[in-house]
């Protein structure tokens, strides 16, 4: 579609695109034409904002951290999720472990997920550190560097980190609290095994990432209709049931900061 | 008192606090069913406190706040326990604009609960018309706005309801018996071949009809919307009769050194008319009026000529289960008339037009009328035939004047109804 404004998605599983065809329906219904394109992985999808082949990106913290300073801080931001606020990590250790505070987990067997989860490796080094704890002198480190590229979007090496520390592979580890929320709701069986023992501070997930900030209002009508969907509206909810919110935002970006303080700190972009 | 302090004490006054305590539980263990029944019971705004003497709850609680879109307020200690707030958020967990059913007491007399009895609140409410998207939610359920919409499509209440199907649905479990039991297979003793062959002949016939006698009720319930639930239930006995019907026939053709027999094209024909008829009512009255009710007197001229225990018992148990569903069926059509005027042309339409879709269909299987003249003569004893052949000239003439009275009982009058009568198939069914 020409004239559409197509949104850049990372496709991390096969209901992005039925997620996606259904934001589209719902943009058309509201009379803004709006596509999607697919991209395996975030490197590509930042490299296509940057060159203008698409007009947005839906980004990881990660993604949007490297565009902001690909641009010199010059990006914008239009919305994200209310579940993207106040995202945490979730530090777990095994019931036998007899780990009960952050403290406790010098010389432990620690687990991470894929090195570039802000989740579930990225931040929780860099909460550790803070914290007294060189993750890379204090702990035996075990790292689930499952779908590199997709950012910890796929949820796998989350689930391996909880396995392994149920297991006693390792006897602790570090997730997003949204999967541990969901562990727990869904009974797993490795829940039981585990305790929550710390929580980090609040972050920033998701956004829908511009070029430009001066672009802003060029898309602040897609905006609207985006901020309009309703979760009490049985369409919408499907949608919004799949993509994992109950609302759309506006940007916070306050818990982003963190992230940027993160990533300087491990060097985690060489460019 | 200034306004700022007055509007804000309205505010608080506007939402209520509830206290639940989740003593040692965590998000593993219990704590979360605990507050989400809570939280069910408030609005958005309202607040619960959670009081808890596990530590992991200090993560699991946010954690889950988050996943659930509450409100995590944070955690204050009273009396040494941990106090944790949630603010209920705004996302309904359940779509609906129906509210719930509660507080029915249904009438149990002497033990017994009669389905009749289960007409109490909101499952009392019979629509005129029925929600494609109710679908399989039991009729009263509180059904969530979005749910997909089913294809029934017979959604109108004078066509599918009517308020003595819940009776013989009861009636209809009461009378179950079972084809492999309840039939005295010991009694069975050798008969004459012929005999023996001219029972099989009937067996073979009747058991084919007992197949469109199960199909079409069966492609009804698939139709029908499970709103008018009676009406699908009677159907589903009336299915389930129609199979040990099939089962003892064919039971009976094997059971004695015979054998399945013939099935001719006319009867085939004759039957699969039955299954084409696209109007429920239609389809009823063709069958279980016209059809099972012809078959009542079949099933008692067999009872009365058959030469052994087995085939008696047969006959008779099946007419039994026949009767039931000429009489749902005639209440049903009763039922129906009473608010569709036009409903006696759709009945006589159907009649019609079936008559002339098997014009091709000059009499009944010619085995089959045969098989009645042995049955009644006891065998091939010439002696016996001219009186057998006169029994099922009696035979014919009393299913022709009760299937009369049956179209008159429905509202027919009598020349009219001699006049359908007549076009009904030769099959029987």
């Amino acid at each position: 579609m020409p004239n559409a404004i197509n949104v850049g998605v990372v496709a991390y599983d096969p209901k992005v695109v039925t997620i996606w065809e259904g934001i589209k329906d719902y943009f058309t219904q509201n009379q803004l034409e709006t596509d999607f394109v697919l991209f395996s992985n975030y490197d590509a999808q930042v490299e296509a904002l940057l060159k203008g082949w698409i007009d947005i990106a839906w980004n990881t913290n990660l993604a949007y951290v490297k565009v902001y300073r690909k641009t010199g801080g010059k990006c914008g931001v239009l919305a994200m999720r209310d579940t993207d606020v106040g995202f945490t990590t979730t530090i777990v250790a095994g019931k036998a472990s007899g780990i009960e505070r952050i403290q406790d987990l010098k010389g432990k067997r620690f687990a991470l997920g894929s090195r570039d989860s802000g989740q579930a490796a990225i931040l929780p080094q860099y909460f550790l550190k803070q914290n007294g704890i060189n993750p890379e002198k204090d702990l035996q480190l075990t790292r689930f560097d499952l779908d590199v590229g997709k950012h910890g979007d796929t949820g796998t090496s989350e689930v391996e980190v909880l396995k392994a520390v149920a297991s006693g592979e390792a006897q602790a580890g570090a997730i997003g609290d949204q999967y541990w929320a969901r562990a727990l709701t869904e009974n797993l069986p490795e829940a039981s095994k585990v305790r929550a023992i710390w929580t980090s501070p609040g972050y920033c997930h998701c956004n829908f990432t511009i070029r430009t900030k001066e672009d802003e209002q060029r898309f602040a009508r897609w905006t609207e209709i985006l901020l309009a969907m309703d979760y009490n509206k049985p369409a919408d909810r499907r949608i919004m049931d799949m993509e994992g919110l109950k609302r759309w935002i506006r940007p916070q970006m306050d818990g982003y900061r963190v992230l940027f303080e993160a990533v300087d700190d491990l060097r985690f972009f060489n460019d | 008192m200034d306004i700022a302090s007055c509007s804000r004490q309205l505010m608080i006054s506007d939402f209520s606090t509830t206290s639940i305590d989740a003593l040692n539980l965590s998000g593993s263990d219990g704590l979360f069913l605990l507050v989400s029944r809570a939280l069910d019971r408030l609005k958005p705004g309202d607040i619960v406190e959670i009081s808890s003497d596990n530590p992991s709850v200090d993560h699991d609680l946010p954690a889950w706040s988050r996943f659930t879109a509450h409100r995590y307020l944070g955690k204050t200690s009273t009396n040494g326990r941990a106090v944790h707030r949630i603010e209920k958020g705004t996302a309904a967990r359940i779509l609906t604009d129906r509210d719930l059913d509660w507080n029915n007491h249904a009438k149990i007399t002497d033990g017994r609960f009669d389905t009749r009895s289960w007409l109490v609140g909101r499952t009392a409410l019979i629509r005129e018309k029925a929600l494609p998207s109710d679908g399989f939610a039991p009729r009263g359920a509180v059904v969530e706005t979005g749910s997909p919409e089913f294809p029934f499509d017979v959604l109108e209440r004078t066509q599918a309801w009517n308020e003595s199907a819940a009776d013989f649905y009861d009636q209809a479990r009461t009378g179950y018996w079972d084809a492999s039991h309840d039939i005295p297979w010991n009694q069975l003793v050798p008969l004459d071949a012929e005999l023996e062959r001219a029972i099989c002949q009937l067996m073979t016939f009747l058991a084919e009809n007992e197949y469109s006698a199960l199909y079409v009720p069966a492609k009804w319930i698939a139709r029908i919307h499970p709103h008018f639930a009676e009406t699908i239930l009677f159907l589903s006995t009336q299915v389930s009769d129609e199979a040990r019907h099939i089962e003892v026939f064919v039971k009976r053709a094997l059971a004695n050194g015979g054998g399945l027999q013939f099935s001719s094209a006319s009867t085939q024909a004759s039957l699969k008319s039955l299954l084409d008829q696209e109007d429920f009512i239609a389809a009823s009255f063709l069958l279980s009026v016209l059809g099972e009710g012809t078959f009542l007197d079949l099933l008692r001229y067999i009872e009365r000529g058959a030469p052994d225990a087995v085939t008696r018992e047969i006959a008779r148990r099946t007419r039994i289960d026949e009767t039931r569903h000429v009489h749902f069926a005639l209440a049903h059509i009763r039922h129906a008339l009473r608010t569709d005027l036009k409903l006696k042309d759709t009945l006589r339409r159907a009649i019609t037009e079936r008559a002339s879709v098997l014009s091709g269909v000059k009499g009944l299987n010619p085995l089959v009328e045969e098989s009645l003249v042995i049955l009644a003569a006891g065998g091939l004893s010439p002696q016996n035939l001219p009186e057998a052949i006169r029994a099922r000239g009696e035979l014919y003439k009393t299913m022709h004047e009760n299937r009369v009275r049956r179209l008159i009982t429905i509202g027919f009058a009598d020349r009219e109804a001699e006049e359908l009568s007549e076009l009904h198939t030769p099959n029987f069914m």
